[in-house]
Order: C-alpha cells, then sequence, then structure tokens
C-alpha cells in the first residue's frame, strides 16, 4: 500500500513546534551550565581535595555515570516526593539532566586539570610571574583549550538527550511532536520535520562552537 | 670578587643529596660549562640557582649581593638575576612567539607594552625568527622553538643566563643553528653557565669547564685540562667515554 505524505496537514503547526525547539534549547543550556559547574567543582575535589570529599564524588560520578538518565529522572519525579520534595515535571528534568551532566562533566574537567603541563608553570616561575598570574596567563587558557571539544560535543549530546523529558510531560520538542501526531495522525511528516529541527539546533550549535574554537583556542576542526 | 660566586651549596630531594657543597666561581663575560654523568647534579645546580629547588645549605652571590632564597617575596628578585632555558624548550603553547617574549617583561616587570614588543621583535631578529613572530610553538621546528626560549630569557635582561642542556632535544640537523644563537650571545659578553653534551662545541665557547659527579664539583679547569689532561680519574674516564666516539 503506497503512502502518500501530506505535510498540508502538519504546516499550521510548525510554529508550535518551534516553541517546542526554544524549550529543548532552553533544556540542554540549563542542563549544560548546571552540569558543566558542578563537574568543575567535583573535577577540582578529585585533583586537588582530600580523602572523604574525593570519595563522595566518585561515588556520585559512578553512580550516575551507571544507571540510565531516564530512571534518574523517574526517582526524581516519583520517589522523591515521598520524602516531601515535590517538584514539577520540568524541574525534576532539568534536576536530572543536570546532575547526569555534572557526572560526564566531571570526568571530561578531570582529564583538562591532568593536562596541566608542569614545565609551562615552571617556565613561568622563572620568568617571575606570581602564582595568580600562572593561573591567569598558562593554566587557564590551556585548560580552556583542552577541554572545548569535548565540552561541545557534550552539548551536542545534551541538545538530543532533552527529548526524554516528553516522556514526563514536559512540551518540549519531542512532546510537541506527540502532540501533534496524537491530532494529525501524520506520524512520518511531523516526526520528519522535528528531526529537521533537531538537526538545525545542533548544527547552529557546532557551527557557533566551532567558530569559537577557531577563533579563541586555535581549534582547527570541522563542523562536518 | 667574581660576577657570580656559589659557597658550599647543598640541596636535597626528599631525603636524597643531589647537590652536596658545591663551589664555583665565575666571572662577568666568562662562559662556564658544567658537564659530568647524568644524575650527576648539572641541572640540579641550574635549577637551585634559578630557585625551582630551595637549597639547604651555603651561599650564593651575584655582583657582590647575596641571593635569598627563603621566602617568595625574595624568590621573585632571584629572578631578576638569573634566566633559564630549559631542554624541553617549555614555551607557553598559547602564545605566539611574540608573545612568549613580551609576556614576562610586560606582566611582571609593569614595563610599557610599546618598547618591551620593539625590544621583544629586535631579540627575534637577533636569534633568526623575525619571520615566524606571530608563529605559535606548535608551528614551529624545535630548533626556533628553542630559540624563541632563548630570546624570552633574555627580555628579561638577566645578570646570569643558564642554559640547561638546550640542544639534546632537538633533531641533529637542528642543533647547530641553537649553537649559532648561543655564540651570538657570548660575542655580546654574556654571563653563561651552559650544561651541555656537545663536547666540540663546549670546547670551543667555554673559558671554563666544570666536571660533576654525584652531585659533586669534581675538577674544574679550562677545556684543555678537563679534555686532554685530566687530573682526577673520575674525569679522565667520563672524557675517554664521550671522546671515544
Amino acid at each position: 500500500m503506497a503512502y502518500t505524505l501530506q505535510f498540508g496537514q502538519v504546516t499550521p503547526y510548525l510554529g508550535y513546534l518551534a516553541g517546542g525547539a526554544w524549550l529543548a534549547l532552553q533544556l540542554a543550556a540549563i542542563g549544560f551550565v548546571v552540569g558543566w559547574a558542578i563537574g568543575l567543582v567535583c573535577a577540582a575535589i578529585l585533583h586537588y581535595g582530600p580523602w572523604l570529599p574525593r570519595k563522595i564524588v566518585r561515588a556520585y560520578v559512578v553512580f550516575f555515570l551507571n544507571t540510565p538518565l531516564l530512571v534518574q529522572i523517574f526517582f526524581i519525579y516519583f520517589a522523591l516526593p515521598d520524602w516531601g520534595i515535590v517538584l514539577s515535571s520540568f524541574q525534576a528534568v532539568v534536576i536530572g539532566m543536570s546532575l547526569n551532566a555534572g557526572a560526564y562533566l566531571t570526568e571530561i574537567q578531570r582529564a583538562g586539570f591532568n593536562s596541566i603541563r608542569r614545565e609551562e608553570i615552571e617556565a613561568a616561575e622563572t620568568l617571575g610571574f606570581s602564582r595568580l598570574q600562572s593561573i591567569r596567563h598558562v593554566i587557564v587558557p590551556h585548560i580552556c583549550k583542552v577541554l572545548f571539544p569535548p565540552l561541545s560535543n557534550q552539548y551536542i549530546i545534551l541538545t538530543m538527550t532533552t527529548s526524554i523529558a516528553a516522556i514526563f510531560g514536559v512540551e518540549e520538542l519531542t512532546g510537541r511532536t506527540y502532540n501533534i501526531n496524537a491530532q494529525t495522525f501524520r506520524a512520518l511528516e511531523i516526526f520528519s520535520i522535528a528531526a529537521l529541527y533537531y538537526v538545525a539546533l545542533t548544527l547552529v550549535a557546532s557551527a557557533a562552537l566551532y567558530s569559537i574554537g577557531r577563533y579563541f583556542f586555535r581549534i582547527k576542526g570541522k563542523v562536518f | 670578587m667574581p660576577h657570580l660566586v656559589i659557597e658550599k651549596l647543598s640541596a636535597d630531594y626528599g631525603a636524597t643529596p643531589v647537590l652536596i657543597d658545591v663551589d664555583l666561581a665565575v666571572e662577568r663575560g666568562e662562559i662556564v660549562a658544567i658537564i659530568g654523568p647524568s644524575g650527576s647534579g648539572k641541572s640540579t645546580l641550574l635549577r637551585v640557582l634559578t630557585g625551582l629547588l630551595k637549597p639547604r645549605a651555603g651561599h650564593v652571590h651575584v655582583a657582590g649581593t647575596e641571593v635569598n632564597y627563603a621566602s617568595a617575596e625574595a624568590l621573585r628578585k632571584v629572578r631578576d638575576r638569573f634566566a633559564i632555558v630549559f631542554q624541553q624548550f617549555n614555551l607557553f603553547q598559547n602564545m605566539t612567539a611574540l608573545r612568549n617574549v613580551t609576556i614576562a617583561p610586560t606582566i611582571v616587570k609593569k614595563r610599557n607594552a610599546a618598547e618591551v614588543e620593539r625590544e621583544a621583535r629586535e631579540l627575534l631578529t637577533k636569534v633568526g625568527l623575525a619571520h615566524r613572530i606571530d608563529a605559535y610553538p606548535d608551528e614551529m621546528s624545535g630548533g626556533q622553538q628553542q630559540r624563541v626560549a632563548i630570546a624570552r630569557a633574555l627580555a628579561l635582561k638577566p645578570d646570569i643566563l643558564l642554559l640547561d642542556e638546550v640542544t639534546s632535544a632537538l633533531d641533529p640537523e637542528l642543533v647547530a643553528e641553537v649553537l649559532d644563537t648561543i655564540r651570538l650571545l657570548a660575542q655580546d659578553g654574556m654571563t653563561m653557565l651552559i650544561v651541555s653534551h656537545e663536547m666540540a662545541f663546549v670546547r670551543e665557547v667555554a673559558s671554563k669547564v666544570v666536571f660533576m659527579a654525584d652531585g659533586r664539583v669534581v675538577e674544574v679547569g679550562p677545556p684543555a685540562q678537563i679534555f686532554d689532561a685530566p687530573e682526577t680519574t673520575r674525569c679522565a674516564d667520563f672524557v675517554r667515554r664521550i671522546l671515544r666516539h
């Protein structure tokens, strides 16, 4: 049986879908920024911290890297209310994604700390740099350059992970796609368009990150 | 009084003594080479002088003033006296050749940026890198990087330049360009302490050769003495082994 594509039925929803894409972008951005901050603190603790905090961070990272994000959000959304913590689905998804991203970004940023070149710091020291000058002019630029590509990748991955929010009724891109499908039964058409929206979100981000990396960190690479 | 006087200088790595009662005097404009087997304390001596490793005992005088290695504040003054060039160049990878040379005078000495840049361009021209001023370290050959490192060390106008096996990490065909740069500095009357395995070069430029072993200075003399008629068996053995091929 031949299937005839009928995009005409779904075109009125393009604006509605764009709103979902905007929410997906927000989820990815919040998850990334919070996760990045968690990861930075945790990586610093792993690198410089005393025994007990290091063990606590390790336990956090191991737990979140080895359980599915979906299960983590289920726990936050459905189990925490038993302890009196009631969250909206949006809040539960943001917290789950941030904690999950935090674990991945801890590992990534730990690698950044490990890549600090002792010899360059010694050179700075012999040239009379203060500790602060050494951090500002040598250590931080180096870490930024090393971490930029993996952090960029993580952001792109996070953009696609936001689709999990649909399961909890958050009306982001995937959630709204479901809604339109329920009304039009034009699954192939609307999911194709949703896919294009995701591609647009990641491609725009890739292009922006590529330009930033090239301009600020001399990173040679390709969008494609 | 000699320009640099080292008296009974000793240092440890943890519990291991790596420098034991080292005495050495260097006149202004003199080029002193330090040779010896690996682990003999040659590089350690330079690291102590430049303040990377705290001495346990002893004194260092430069131009009649004692260098104080005790506190961080005093250490910053040491940096005015000595500049060091490392075996592995240790350039700042995130900066161009020019920035590598200008950064210390600008942020440490707080000198006028335009004036510093003019001097840096002169220095880079002098080491033969006028055409690579805007290149980053990973775009340059080892020889070029090492010449940038020399320019960077000179930018602080040190009293004494310390060269720590500066050609050991270079491909053989790149060694000559770095040695030529050092010859140029020698002509200018720069006081230098050179740790090197380039024996022919040492014989050519050094006025005095120090042979070290096991953290001690074993023999000091003009190149002719050290290479042709060493007085200690330890030095004779080392020289014989190294000059055989």
